[in-house]
Order: structure tokens, then sequence, then C-alpha cells
């Protein structure tokens, strides 16, 4: 009998935050989801953060909604839904600490949608909130081993990085500046933060990943891993099916001719599949790793055990 | 007489800038004159209409070279959100001094088209001059990634309540008190609190900005009351477009919502993406495991087994998809419209491609209710 194999994953050498990254409809929450219950497993204290408001996690773990306070998912394992809205109030409390001011500057609906507007406020607020979890500790010890943050959806490859520059450039100076200084710092150190791109294996969503590299540029330091996401298994070579199919022809049965049809479109969704793996990889200069689609989708923590796997297969 | 609108919804990633385009382009065919306005900067979809890049202005697509348009026309166009807000600066402003005073204003620039909903307004304005302009008989909108859908729908009331006179009012001091220091003395408490938390510059600039655009709130408040009917013309449907995953799925449920409680006529859905059952059953037995005299037996196998996988994998997956279009349907409301698109073979690349999602797609949304 061999010894168990032991818990694998992404490198516990990773930086302790990680920003899970990419443009919306890519995955980004599965993949993040995938890597916190990785370093979960492995036996450290993980919080998952969610950014956008859709909590997807309690649904991948059968928990209850967490909040803007974390929920256990899992052992070792609790997320937190941060929304722009709740850090904002969160932030705003904190440096006024009246709420009846509060109320009045951000509750009267005529000023809060032009502060909204600040560019990077939001993002900025977000990673704030971010920074609290960094910094949490209980009797003297650090609460979370791992903060694993999905990142809100990057639709013009700014990064929550960005955000928190363009904000430091419009405030200049005050608390807020201040704040947004120390969050620059742990963000902007390669050695506490790093990113995972994540995109799916198509040639649009792969120009997006290369303009995004692009734009990263001194942060590309900073990133791990880019995940393809959703890659369909190829069921057959090129090679093979060629010289198969003149003899499944000459079978003349209708159904081998659908499913050939099939099997077709198959082999040529693989190949562009693998295109784009080959354009990715000669762009990056970090490790490119297929994770595979899921028939049913990613509906429980089954379903992340599995990717994690694929995952620490394809990083061994 | 304006012309019909179809606004099409949905979550990212779902392919509703496709859809959109294909839509479109279906209906052209059918000898309607068209505009399809997206939002989408994908260059991949100006070289799929045959165009060579998608401008603010409208542009022709050559749709006659794939089919005969029976007095139909297509033209595609993208929302530039800034250019659309300066030109309306422009367009409004009393003078052109004010109108420069705006555009030079560093909040403006780079809080314009962020300050709430102001992206999702600028849409509806394009959609407005499109629909009031003549020139169309339909305009197809491919609505921009909202965080909340609700902002979309709410963007034009959100945007005039912002600009109405009496907020100015309790914003910004008459002129004669000075400039955008008139914030100072507005509300004081208020712009104590700001300048704390955000800094002296930001308010200052927001101030300057408040009073450069005194002059097109009314103008802003008109139009979106134009909007608002618009929204709810009997000749306007908005189309939620899905995939047939769960998460898309409970997105396109959660605008559905909001249609309805906002009062909006809700056209129907569109399953994108979604995958055809085979019509022939594949037993094994159908494919010999013995190989070919000329075919290597590992070669003959693996081809075998990709058949046989191929046909299982489709057969469960268009089972899956069946269960969550039932499932959608009976989400909605009951006799709902639903579409589905079968999932293509290829990456559309072409206007040919667009084309032939058109029998998938409603040529005719406004006669139901």
């Amino acid at each position: 009998m061999s010894a168990p194999t032991p818990p694998q994953g992404f490198p516990a050498s990773w930086p302790r935050i990680l920003l899970v990254t990419g443009k919306g409809g890519v995955g980004k929450t599965t993949v993040a989801a995938t890597l916190a219950n990785q370093a979960a497993g492995r036996g450290e204290r993980t919080i998952l953060v969610e950014t956008s408001g859709a909590r997807v996690a309690p649904g991948l773990f059968g928990r209850p909604s967490e909040g803007y306070a974390p929920v256990v998912m899992a052992p070792r394992l609790s997320a937190i839904s941060i929304t722009p809205e709740a850090a904002f109030e969160d932030y705003v409390l904190q440096q006024i600490k009246v709420r009846r001011l509060y109320k009045l500057v951000f509750e009267n609906r005529i000023m809060s949608p032009f502060v909204e507007a600040v560019p990077g406020l939001h993002d900025a607020l977000q990673l704030g909130k971010v920074m609290d979890l960094e910094r949490d500790t209980h009797r003297g010890t650090r609460v979370w081993d791992r903060i694993i943050v999905d990142a809100p959806a990057t639709g013009h490859g700014l990064t929550m990085m960005g955000a928190a520059r363009a904000m430091m450039d419009l405030t200049r100076a005050g608390p807020m500046f201040e704040g947004l200084r120390q969050v620059h710092a742990v963000l902007d150190d390669p050695a506490k933060t790093g990113l995972v791109l994540v995109a799916l294996p198509e040639e649009m969503p792969v120009n997006e990943t290369l303009d995004l590299w692009e734009q990263l540029g001194d942060s590309r330091a900073q990133v791990r891993l880019c995940v393809l996401n959703q890659v369909h298994p190829r069921l057959c070579g090129d090679q093979d099916w060629a010289a198969a199919s003149a003899h499944l022809q000459q079978l003349a049965s209708p159904a081998v001719a659908e499913a050939m049809d099939l099997v077709a479109r198959t082999i040529s969704r693989s190949n562009r599949q693998e295109e784009a793996h080959t354009r990715l990889a000669a762009g990056l200069t970090v490790p490119v790793v297929d994770l595979p689609t899921l028939t049913h989708g990613v509906r429980s923590r089954d379903d992340l055990e599995s990717l994690g796997q694929a995952l620490s297969e394809a990083l061994r | 007489m304006t012309a019909r609108v179809i606004i099409c919804c949905g979550s990212g990633g779902v392919g509703k800038t496709t859809v959109s385009a294909a839509l479109a382009a279906r209906l052209a065919r059918d000898g309607l004159r068209v505009a399809v306005l997206t939002i989408d900067p994908a260059r991949r979809l100006a070289d799929s209409l045959g165009i060579g890049e998608l401008t603010n202005t409208p542009r022709r697509v050559p749709i006659e070279t794939v089919a005969s348009a029976n007095g139909g026309s297509l033209h595609a166009m993208m929302l530039d959100a800034k250019s659309t807000f300066d030109e309306l600066v422009r367009r409004w402003s009393t003078d052109p001094h004010s109108a420069e005073r705006v555009l030079a204003n560093r909040y403006y620039q780079a809080a314009s088209t962020r300050l709430g909903g102001s992206h999702e307004y600028m849409a509806m304005e394009r959609l407005l001059q499109l629909w009031k302009g003549g020139d169309y008989d339909v305009v197809v909108l491919d609505t921009p990634p909202t965080r909340h859908a609700l902002d979309f729908l709410k963007a034009p009331d959100r945007m005039s309540g912002l600009m109405d006179q009496g907020v100015l009012r309790w914003l910004v001091m008459p002129k004669s008190r000075g400039g955008w220091r008139a914030l100072e003395f507005g509300s004081e408490t208020v712009a104590r609190v700001l300048k704390r938390l955000i800094g002296r510059g930001v308010v200052g600039e927001i101030a300057e900005f408040f009073d450069a655009f005194r002059g097109l709130a009314d103008r802003m408040r008109d139009r979106s009351i134009e909007v608002r009917q618009l929204l709810r013309d009997p000749h306007t449907r908005f189309l939620l477009v899905t995939s047939p995953a769960p998460t898309a799925r409970a997105e396109a449920l959660y605008f559905l919502d909001m249609l309805t409680k906002e009062q909006m006529p809700f056209g129907g859905f569109v399953v994108n993406r979604t995958a055809i059952a085979p019509f022939h059953t594949l037993s094994p037995e159908t494919v010999p495991q013995e190989a070919p005299a000329d075919v290597n037996l590992a070669q003959w196998t693996q081809a075998r087994q990709a058949l046989l996988q191929a046909h299982a994998t489709r057969k469960e997956l268009a089972a899956i998809h069946t269960k969550a279009v039932q499932v959608l349907r009976a989400a909605g409301p009951q006799g709902a419209p639903c579409w589905l698109v079968p999932e293509q073979a290829e990456d559309l690349h072409d206007l040919a491609g667009l084309l032939a999602l058109g029998p998938h797609l409603p040529g005719e949304v406004w006669s139901q209710s």
C-alpha cells in the first residue's frame, strides 16, 4: 500500500492574498472558490471574498448566505460578501463615527451618486475592507492564512490595483489618500499579493486577456497563474479521426453520420481551444492551466474538488 | 412615426451582442429598416457584420451581399458614452462658453461616464434619437453590462432626479456668492464631511461641475420623460437573453422581476447556445469493435469511442438544457414566448453566420402583449 498522497493544490508559497480577475462571465467565481477550497483543504484558515453581491459560495457549499460578516462554508473556510455599498457605508462610518451624520450626507440620495461616480472609489473601498481582513488578528495570531478575492469584472482591463492608484491621483491628500496608500503598499507588493487571471478558451477572451497583460505593466510580476476555464476534453486526435472516418462513412448509418458530425465539431473546437492555449502561453510568462468544463455546471463542493484536482495535476 | 424597439438584456457572457446583431440582421432581411446599437467594442462583431469598425454614428451593413433584403436595410453602431455625453453638453448648453466649462471640468472628464448610471442614460439617449429620427422601422438595443439590472431601467429617472433644479439649488448657492466655492456655504456640514472623506480637490470639482451644468438640467429632465415613454411604449419589447446555465438564468429572472415591477413590456426569453438532442439513436453495436484491415486498432478504438462519447454527451447536455428551459419557462409568465438558439459549430465570423441564426429568433414580438 502506498502512502496517501499529500494534499496538493496551488503552491503554498504563493502570496497570502490572491486576486482572481477577468472579464464578466469567464468563471472567476468558480476559480476563486476552487482555490479557496484547496487552501482550506490543506489546513489554511481561508476566507473567500465575493465582491459582486451575487453570493455564489453559499450555493456551492450548501450553507446560509454570507453577509458583510464572514460565514463558515466548510472546515477552515469562510466566505464574505463585500459589496461596494456596504464597504462605502462601513468606511464612512469609521471615518465620521456619527451615524446621524452619515445619514445626512449619504442617504439623502443627492450627494451619494456624485461621490460614487468618483473613479475607482468603489473598488478602492472594497479593497480597504480586504485590508481589514489582512490585518485581523485574534489573541495575537492572524485570523486568516489565505485571502482569495473574487475581484469585480474588469470591464476595461482596469484591475482593482489600478483603481486604487486612480483614486489616489484624485484625492491627493486626506484620510482616504492615507488609507489607499496603505492598501496600495500591500497590493503592489508581489510578496503579499498575487494575481490569477481567468480566461475562456476562445479568440476574443484570449485577446482581452493578452490586452490586460499588456496593461498590467509592472504588476505583471504579481501574476502567478492564468486559468483557461471551461475547456472541453479532446475526444479524438485529428489523425485518428482521419484514419477512421472513411470507414465509418461506409457503415451508411444515419445515426453514425449524425454522431460523426458531432465528433467533427468537437475536434474543431478542441483545435480552437488548443490554439487559444498556445497563444496565451506564448504571450504570458506565467503557467497557463486548463480547467475542464463540467457538463452539469459547477454546483457543489464535489465539483470544486474535481476542478481542484485538475488544477493540481496541471501545476505539478 | 416612432420606431419599434427591442431591448436585449442579460448577464455577461451569454452572447447578448451576437443575438442582438443576428436579430437585427434577420429583421432587415424580412424587409424592415433596422438599426442595431451595441455597447460591446468587440472588433469581431464589426468584422462579422462586414464593416470596418463600429462607431457612435450608424454605419450601413452590406446585407444585400449575402441575402435579398426585400427593401430592408441594416445599420450598426456602437455606443460611445463619452462622445454622446459631450455632444449633449454642446447641444444643450445655452452658450458655447458654458459648454466648454463643463467639458473642461476635471470631475466631468473623469467621472461623467460613471455618474449614477450615466452610461445607461447615454444608451437611452442614443436610443431615443434613433426612435424618433424616422430613419428606422425597428431599433435593436444591446444593453450595457450593468452591475445591477435595475440601474438600467431607472437611469433616466435617476439622472433627471439628479439634475433637478431643486437639487442644484440645495447644492450650489446663487452665482453671486461666487463660483464653485458655493458648496462650502450651500451646505456646510455636507461639504466638510465630504472634504474630509474624499479630499478638498474632488469636492471643489464636483461643485464646479454642478454650477456649469445648471443650464442643462431642464433639457435632461424633458428627455428623461421621453425615455420613460419609450420604455413603456406599446411597440417596445424587452427580450431576456440567457444561456442554459443556472447563474445566467437566475439573472434573467431577476431582470424579469424588475420589468414586472416597473411595468415594462416583456417580449420573451432567448436561450442562447442550447444543445439539440441527437435525432437518431446510436447503439454501440452499430459500430464494429474490430478495426477495418487498413486501420490501426488503437486509432479505430479511439475514433469509435469518440463517436459514442460525442453522441452520449450531446444527449445528456440536451436533456440538461431541456430541463433548464422548462424551469425558466415555469418561472416566467404563463405562455411567455421562448426562443432557443442552438449552439453553433463554429465561432460566428461573417454575416452569413449571423443570418443563419435568424430562423431561431423572433421575427415578430409585438403581437403578444
